[in-house]
């Protein structure tokens, strides 16, 4: 796990993992969402304690196939909110989810078409030799919390994203 | 679908979310905090930060810490101590300067900290290692455990007999066990000692012995192991004996049996001589009788026990009876003439005439019989006590001592003579066979010089013409050759002459011909009784003259001296010699002239023996005997031998290094080729 931010490797390791092998059409899928939520419940409360509760999810579908919510970061002592949702593919968890914010679609070049963020090169095969211990609090916290550390900054320094305070809106296409 | 677990997990996931977060500070906003506090004294005591910057910690706290780490290790580096509380060096090291002021148990040495039950166990490690090991050597120790021998010592000092069951000595350690398999090496090898001896030789050889037996897994033991348990042997009277000097040890099995044999002698005899007491051993002998038998008299040669001067004084006065005794008697006048006049000068008129007679007498028996003792002449010894016996008739105090003893001198002296007579003729006999071995070596090399001679004197008539050249070719012989056959002959002469008189002569300068220096050579000649004497002289001086004919002469005429036992003899030729010398030669100048001399010798039928600088006369005179060409070889060597000389002279002046010329095989071909008409 080289290249990856401290902080983000001791949280990780954290992180229940997840043991049963089952994608969304699979038999196995509701003891899969089941392990799911666990991990996502000891993420949040490891988070909510160390002062780092970044993001609100909930299932959008009774499936557990559609997930919502909202993330947000905190740069200059200012909270940036985003709308976050995604779909668990239907090769999980062999397949990553793809996360998308489409608030910030074509605002940033690291992100593609539909607001799905683009992660690091070395995230798929970290995600490749874990599955299927990795799961959805896994991907947040490997994907897109590096990215909104990474990106939010940028956006807000070169003022594509304003904060909501502002009476400007985000630029739109 | 969805079943209840699922449901609760949501619910759960929902709160989790829902829940406050706790609200935590930021590591710099603590830093802020402490310091601002730290500012206004609510935190009023010292308070230090790790390196890496993420902890605070007190003083009391890292000493705290240093203390458990040194219990945990027994010895800790104060490198190592600072890694571990993560504080930097310099608090580290105030602290512990704290921990080993407050603590007894803590050493800090060299930048550790090492504490007493560390050494404890490091003692208790050495111990099992002594027990195996038998010996250990403390530099070998005080490497392995990183520290100085002088800790390492005071450590085992402080621990030997208890922790450490063994010795320690000479930087070794031993096992009670080795030091009492040497202990009794040592008293094995001191009660063995009978004489006086220097133990420090005693120990050397020790020391070879354990290494002997030991072989390599040995350490080896000092000298100064073994003095110290011979000390303690010696102290608890395991052997007996004196030292002094700590290192000249005296058994007393040695000093009784001296002891016992002076006694012994003395109650035989009733005197005993220096000589003998020195010959025990003893050598202070008039300090060591007298402190032990006071009333004992004490002559120039000997002690003597009062006892005997009764023996003597009746054997004085029956010898004067007898009258036999007279030229003892006038010796032992003279002698006591001079002891009255030292008496008399000392001015201890103590001492009557009668005691001076036997105190003199005394002297005078005790050499007798002494020197009889000598000559194995035991049975004068026995009569002369016979007669002193006999004498005991008479009294005391004779007014002629003279008259009284002749008769015992004129029985003595020829005993003595004849001794003397039978030693001189032992030692004459011995000189016989070297005279005779000096006899035929003389003969045989003054033959062979004496025969060059004449071969060369031979020659000489070739160039009586040409007078540099006669001139140069005598001195030649006169210079080189007939020294050595006079000096040889002339010093075997005078060992000759001595051996004769019966002189005892060493043997190391017989086998070589000798070299006097012409002021040594007449002083010598000079030495030797009557005619020959002249006649050496003559020779002496013809050597220093210009003609060899003139030294030939004298020469002739010594050996026809009676006194002379050197026979000349007459000249016989060898030519074989020559031509044999000449193919074996390998100097360039010396085969020269050997050449020269072969060809002389074949044309003329005269040898000739030609130093360089006539060579080249003599070659010129060859001119009209040889053919053109072998002519030409031959000044062509000359030549060549001249240059080659030359060179050698300017490059080094070694003449031994000349080498080897392109010509002699040439030459030595010319030479061979020639010599066959040889007659």
């Amino acid at each position: 796990m080289e290249g990856w931010d401290p902080n983000t490797k001791s949280t990780l390791t954290q992180i229940p993992l997840l043991t049963v092998k089952a994608g969304p059409r699979d038999g196995a899928w509701a003891q899969r969402l089941k392990e799911e939520y666990k991990a996502l419940i000891a993420y949040t409360q490891m988070n909510k304690s160390n002062d780092n509760d970044w993001f609100r999810i909930s299932a959008a579908n009774p499936e557990g196939t559609r997930w919502t919510g909202k993330c947000w970061y905190v740069h200059n002592l200012l909270k940036y909110e985003f709308d976050l949702q995604f779909d668990i593919p239907v090769t999980y968890p062999a397949t990553a989810p793809e996360i998308e914010l489409p608030q910030l679609d074509r605002k940033t070049q690291k992100m593609y078409r539909g607001g799905k963020i683009c992660l690091t090169v070395h995230f798929k095969p970290l995600w490749a030799k874990n599955c299927p211990r990795f799961g959805i609090a896994h991907a947040l916290c490997l994907g897109l919390a590096p990215w909104l550390a990474a990106e939010v900054p940028i956006l807000v320094d070169s003022g594509m994203v304003k904060h909501k305070d502002d009476a400007a809106s985000s630029a739109e296409a | 679908m969805m079943d209840d677990e699922l449901l609760e997990l949501q619910r759960q996931f929902e709160f989790a979310q829902q829940a406050k977060s706790s609200i935590r500070l930021s590591e710099r906003n603590l830093i802020e905090f402490v310091q601002k506090l730290h500012e206004l004294r609510f935190i009023d005591f010292d308070l230090l930060h790790t390196v890496s910057g993420k902890e605070y910690i007190t003083p009391e706290q890292l000493r705290y810490e240093i203390v458990s780490e040194v219990e945990k290790l027994g010895r800790v580096s104060l490198i190592d101590l600072a890694d571990t509380t993560g504080v930097d060096l310099y608090h580290v090291e105030k602290q512990t300067e704290h921990a080993v002021a407050d603590n007894p148990g803590y050493m800090l040495i060299q930048g550790e900290i090492i504490s007493e039950r560390h050494w404890d166990s490091v003692a208790e490690e050495i111990n099992e290692r002594l027990q195996e090991c038998s010996q250990i050597a403390l530099a070998e120790l005080a490497t392995q455990l990183h520290i100085g021998v002088e800790l390492l010592t005071s450590v085992l000092e402080a621990r030997l007999g208890t922790v450490v069951k063994g010795r320690l000595e000479g930087g070794q350690l031993y096992t009670p066990a080795y030091v009492a398999r040497v202990s009794a090496m040592v008293r094995g090898a001191a009660r063995g000692i009978t004489v006086p001896t220097n133990l420090s030789a005693l120990w050397s050889s020790l020391k070879h012995l354990l290494q002997e037996i030991d072989g390599a897994s040995g350490v080896a033991v000092e000298g100064s192991f073994f003095q110290g348990l011979f000390n303690i042997q010696l102290k608890e009277c395991q052997i007996l004996g004196s030292l002094r000097a700590g290192i000249y040890w005296t058994p007393s099995v040695f000093s009784n049996a001296q002891k016992e044999c002076i006694d012994s002698l003395f109650s035989q005899n009733s005197f005993i001589n220096y000589e003998t007491l020195n010959k025990l051993g003893i050598s202070q002998p008039v300090q060591f009788l007298q402190s032990r038998y006071p009333d004992v008299l004490a002559l120039v040669n000997a002690f003597v026990h009062p006892s005997l001067t009764e023996m003597v004084n009746a054997a004085v006065e029956d010898a004067i009876e007898h009258g036999s005794c007279d030229a003892f008697v006038k010796d032992l006048y003279d002698r006591l003439e001079k002891e009255l006049e030292i008496f008399n000068a000392s001015g201890s008129s103590s001492m009557s005439l009668s005691d001076d007679v036997s105190s003199a007498s005394d002297t005078k028996m005790t050499h007798d019989s002494s020197a009889s003792l000598e000559l194995n002449q035991t049975p004068s010894e026995s009569t002369g006590k016979r007669i002193v016996e006999k004498g005991s008739k008479k009294k005391k105090g004779i007014e002629d001592p003279l008259t009284a003893l002749k008769p015992l001198a004129n029985y003595l002296r020829p005993l003595l003579l004849n001794s003397m007579k039978e030693k001189w003729k032992a030692i004459l006999m011995e000189n016989a066979n070297k005279m005779k071995q000096i006899l035929d070596d003389m003969q045989r090399k003054v033959d062979e010089a004496f025969l060059n001679l004449q071969l060369y004197e031979k020659a000489l008539e070739l160039f009586d013409e040409d007078q540099s050249a006669s001139v140069v070719l005598h001195w030649h012989l006169l210079g080189a050759l007939a020294p050595s056959i006079a000096d040889s002959l002339f010093i075997n002469l005078e060992i000759y002459n001595k051996l004769k008189s019966g002189l005892q002569v060493d043997n190391s300068q017989n086998s070589e011909l000798f070299y006097l220096s012409p002021g040594e050579r007449i002083g010598l000649v000079k030495t030797f009784p009557g005619s020959l004497s002249k006649k050496a002289i003559a020779v002496a001086e013809s050597l220093e003259g210009k003609r060899l004919e003139t030294f030939m002469v004298a020469l002739r005429d010594l050996a026809e001296d009676r006194l002379a036992i050197i026979k000349f003899c007459t000249f016989y030729s060898s030519p074989y010699d020559l031509i044999s010398q000449v193919s074996a030669e390998t100097d360039p100048i010396s085969l020269l002239a050997k050449v020269v001399s072969l060809l002389y010798g074949q044309f003329h039928n005269k040898a000739l023996q030609a130093p360089g600088r006539a060579i080249s006369v003599a070659v010129t005179r060859l001119k009209d005997k040889l053919d053109e060409s072998a002519y030409k070889v031959l000044t062509d060597y000359r030549e060549a031998t001249v240059t080659l000389l030359a060179l050698v002279a300017a490059s080094s002046g070694d003449v031994s290094t000349l080498g080897f010329l392109p010509e002699m095989p040439q030459l030595k071909g010319l030479a061979l080729t020639t010599s066959q008409s040889w007659s």
